[in-house]
């Protein structure tokens, strides 16, 4: 198969585990259920990680979610779990 | 019977309700309270005269007795109320005014009234004591003759003047007779179902007794017809009628016998009343009898009463034989009280009543009272019923997975032996449903594992044979008692007939060396090559450590990039061959098969076991296997069992290799069971020879290091599947055609592989029981200290528990292949192992708290008939703490 357009890897992770980043201090993690040309993303099982700079230090908070939708135009990237 | 404790036999606050109104008095009958106000019906707007039309004392109850009434005897010597108290049957629901009333002839018989405005008289529709006192009152011959003939001038007078009488005479008579007769139709056919003889004899009423009708074929004529044709749907078809016949009957006198089966006893009544006290006007008792003649056969059918008597009585003969004796007269009442034994023909044993002395007609009674309870309930199912209740209480019987299907009694039994009150109850009762029923937390049978059900079935079959298998030697063993009882052809000839040729197996000579038996097999597999030079070069590699490293197999296999876009690969693949099958094309599932690469030598780990470490591909496997033909499936799963020790599932489902094993990973183990399992499961009970099996489990022990796939709990299923699988062939080819000897021998080769590769490590395919704690909890996760509030989440405190059963079964069906010697070493090693169980399962119960019991008793009873499963084999049964022998 061939892997021509940078979406094809995408498509390889379908149903797999992936990172994705966002803008505004936001990752995700999830299984990749659905995604499109604008990079729209629907991810289930997912966790939202939100960092936030409170006084200097660097928070974090966790919010979990069975099915979410990402916009794509927020998605800066793409991968694989480092634990996998 | 019913579960839970409901009592079935009927509501007591129905009947208490009504009575309540009966002592209201006049109020009509309320549907809904007479039902326990169960169905929420609105409420019928014509029951307003129901009152009137039946009397104020009429109450059904609700719990009608469907065998033969036994309070129509009561009834005449007890009071009134000690009559409703009474469980009635539907005949005497029938017979009496009140019941007749209550629910199926309410509407027609109003309908009725109101078209004739008559006053109702409560003593008719009663069942009132009054027949015996009025016993000695009878019409002499005379009196019926007079009628007769002042009916027939009646009759002649025209319909006019006999509304007039109509109206003269007390009406109730009308109704009760009019009600029910139905102008020649399948009424008269319906007459004869009075045949029912019993019920016949000791309270039907003859009414055409007691005067002829004026035209005497009439009498005769509808008669004959014969009873059989009865619809037994008596009521249904009557009723509609019921107020066209009224007016009918009014007017225009239908000539034809009246049989007044049911209704005798609101005869009876009015009769009291003509001839005692009220108005007896000549006219009034005439025109009763004109009415009661002219009416059609009068018959109050009782449905579900006919079965019970049919049997009692030869219709026909009876029809024939009343029909004459009408003739004759003799009064109405007695037959109500003509004690006659069951089945005796009535018209054979109609005597004159009237000249009974006491005793006699007390005896009589007696012995009629008794004659009814015997019968109460005869009849009341045809032999055919029976035969199918019979049946089918046998079909439930018979259940391969009891705690399953047996379902509701498994709930039962528990809440039973919880016996606890209030809500722990409810949790004990939730709590079994949930383990019963499986729930996403996991419960204990969840319907995932239909793959393992399916394979536990097979080992539980094999392990059945196996024990009927003793049983066959001794029926072989008698055909050493040829000569003493003549010639005794052997006992399996009819199983294995003697060919009539006989083929030479070439392998002959395979019965010596180990290598020609495998090549045997290896042929048989038809060029699915096991010891070819691929794979025996992947064999070089197949356990390293390596292979628990997820990424160092996958890179081996063309790394992830590679196996993922096979995945993808494969999907459009097998999309494409849907489209194909939808659109009806020829179907060319060589791309699917390339995609697949099984087989290619051009990696180290076959690709095809990588996608199968993903769960999106085993999640396709069903879909390819479809596509595949019956050799490329044999060559994907020789594939895979030569390769199982690089399987991804395996490794994490090991103990040794993975003994932190997560949430993520036993669900994929759980998935990889359902899907994968259930194929291979399949694939071999159903298509599958016998040397197919052999090869696949070769390729398995040949080419693994089967000690480490014994560890985990997938690799275990898998042997168990193949092994337990050749041994039921092997059994059924016992019974059918004959294995040939090299098959035999190959099977035995294979099976020494197998066990010498075991051998001295048959106790660590038992994980530790820290691993089993691990998985345990991961499964069951310990709720978080909850608030006293929430009992459901109290309830949960899930049973610390590891399903061991898969152990049993692989033990079991090694057994049960294996030789004495065999059997011995394995129970030797696993020794530890039956008695830590044992006494596993004595623990549970005796440290349960109390209200755990019934949790701790099915634990044990679980452990017991896992670990029995294999005892089985041997011969042994545990039970209580100790072994015995099977018996």
């Amino acid at each position: 198969m061939s892997s021509d357009s940078p979406l094809d890897l995408l498509k390889l992770n379908l149903d797999e585990k992936v990172y994705v980043k966002l803008r505004g201090a936001r990752e995700l993690t999830g299984t990749l259920q659905a995604f499109d040309s604008h990079c729209n993303i629907v991810l289930s099982d997912a966790v939202e990680t939100i960092y936030e700079l409170v006084e200097n230090e660097l928070k974090s908070t966790k919010r979990e979610a069975e099915m979410i939708f990402v916009r794509g135009d927020t998605v800066t990237l793409v991968t694989t779990p480092s634990d996998q | 019977m019913s579960f839970f404790g409901f009592d079935s036999s009927g509501p007591k606050k129905g009947r208490r309700s009504g009575r309540s109104k009966d002592e209201k008095g006049g109020q009509p009958l309320d549907f809904d309270e007479t039902y326990q106000g169960f169905g929420e019906h609105a409420r019928e707007e014509d029951d307003y005269l129901n009152s009137e039309t039946f009397g104020d004392a009429a109450d059904v109850g609700t719990d009608f007795d469907f065998g033969y009434g036994a309070s129509e005897y009561a009834a005449p010597t007890a009071s009134h109320d000690a009559y409703v108290d009474h469980s009635r049957s539907y005949a005497s629901a029938a017979t009496s005014g009140p019941a007749v009333a209550a629910v199926p002839f309410g509407q027609p018989a109003q309908a009725v009234e109101e078209h004739l405005d008559f006053t109702p008289m409560e003593s008719l529709w009663t069942n009132q004591p009054v027949h015996q006192l009025q016993q000695p009152q009878f019409v002499s011959m005379e009196e019926i003759e007079r009628q007769q003939q002042q009916q027939q001038q009646q009759r002649q007078m025209g319909m006019l003047p006999q509304q007039h009488a109509y109206m003269s005479m007390p009406p109730p008579q009308h109704i009760a007779t009019m009600g029910y007769g139905f102008p020649g139709q399948p009424f008269v056919s319906g007459a004869p179902q009075m045949t029912g003889a019993p019920q016949f004899q000791d309270r039907n009423v003859d009414f055409g007794v007691q005067a002829v009708p004026p035209p005497p074929p009439q009498s005769v004529g509808p008669r004959p017809m014969s009873s059989s044709d009865m619809p037994p749907m008596q009521y249904q078809q009557m009723s509609p009628g019921f107020e066209q016949v009224g007016q009918q009957q009014s007017h225009v006198p239908v000539p034809a016998p009246v049989q007044a089966n049911k209704i005798s006893e609101p005869h009876h009544a009015p009769q009291q009343v003509f001839s005692s006290s009220t108005a007896p006007s000549a006219l009034s008792p005439v025109v009763h009898q004109a009415q009661t003649q002219t009416s059609p056969v009068i018959e109050a059918t009782m449905s579900p009463k006919r079965p019970s008597q049919q049997p009692l009585s030869p219709h026909g003969n009876y029809r024939r034989g009343t029909s004459p004796r009408v003739n004759q007269g003799p009064p109405y009442y007695q037959s109500m009280n003509e004690p006659f034994a069951k089945g005796t023909r009535r018209n054979s044993m109609r005597k004159p009543q009237e000249h009974l002395s006491e005793e006699d007609w007390k005896r009589l009674q007696v012995r009629q009272a008794k004659v009814d309870k015997i019968l109460k309930h005869s009849g009341v199912m045809t032999p055919r019923d029976k035969d199918f209740i019979t049946r089918y209480q046998l079909s439930q019987i018979v259940t391969d997975d009891p705690y399953n299907e047996d379902f509701y009694f498994q709930v039962y039994k528990i809440i039973q032996r919880g016996g606890v009150v209030g809500e722990s109850n409810k949790g004990l009762i939730a709590r079994a449903y949930l383990e019963h029923s499986g729930h996403r937390l996991g419960g204990r049978y969840k319907r995932a594992d239909v793959a393992l059900q399916r394979m536990q079935s097979q080992v539980e079959k094999a392990v059945t044979v196996a024990k009927e298998r003793p049983q066959k030697n001794k029926e072989i063993s008698e055909a050493s008692k040829e000569g003493v009882l003549g010639k005794i052809s052997a006992s399996m000839n009819s199983k294995a007939p003697r060919r009539q040729l006989q083929i030479p197996t070439k392998m002959e000579e395979s019965d010596e060396t180990t290598s020609s038996a495998i090549d045997d097999v290896a042929q048989c597999l038809q060029g699915v090559d096991i010891s070819t030079s691929s794979s025996k070069l992947r064999r070089r590699s197949s356990y390293a450590l390596r292979s628990l490293d997820q990424s160092a197999v996958l890179t081996r296999s063309g790394g992830r990039k590679f196996v993922l876009s096979l995945i993808e690969t494969v999907y459009s693949e097998v999309l494409e061959l849907e489209a194909q099958l939808r659109s009806g094309k020829t179907i060319d599932s060589s791309g699917l098969w390339e995609a697949l690469h099984i087989f290619d030598d051009a990696f180290e780990v076959s690709p095809f076991i990588s996608i199968l470490s993903f769960d999106k591909g085993v999640k396709i496997m069903p879909r390819i296997i479809n596509f595949l033909g019956k050799e490329q499936k044999l060559k994907l799963l020789s594939c895979f069992f030569s390769e199982l020790s690089h399987l991804n599932i395996v490794v994490t489902s090991s103990y040794r290799t993975n003994p932190n094993p997560t949430g993520a990973q036993l669900r994929k183990i759980e998935l990889f069971q359902s899907i994968f399992l259930k194929i291979i499961v399949s694939f071999l009970s159903s298509s599958a020879e016998f040397m197919e099996v052999m090869g696949l489990l070769l390729a398995l022990v040949k080419n693994n290091n089967v000690s480490f796939i014994t560890t985990s709990k997938i690799g275990l299923n898998l042997i168990t599947v193949l092994i337990s699988r050749a041994a039921l062939i092997k059994q059924d080819v016992n019974r059918g055609s004959i294995l040939s000897s090299s098959e035999i021998s190959s099977w035995n080769e294979i099976y020494d592989k197998l066990f010498t590769a075991l051998e001295t490590r048959l106790s660590l395919i038992f994980p530790p029981s820290e691993y089993t704690q691990k998985i345990v909890s991961i499964t069951n996760p310990q709720p978080a200290p909850s608030v006293p509030g929430t009992p459901l989440a109290a309830t949960f405190t899930k049973p610390s528990f590891y399903d061991s059963s898969y152990i049993w079964q692989f033990l079991a069906s090694l057994a049960l292949s294996g030789k004495l010697n065999h059997q011995r070493i394995i129970i030797d090693e696993v020794r530890d192992e039956i008695f830590g169980t044992i006494s596993k399962a004595e623990e549970f119960t005796k440290s349960a708290a109390v209200e755990d019991q019934p949790m701790a008793l099915y634990q044990r009873d679980k452990l017991y008939q896992d670990l029995n499963l294999f005892l089985n084999v041997m011969g042994l049964v545990a039970r209580d703490g100790e072994i015995s022998e099977l018996k």
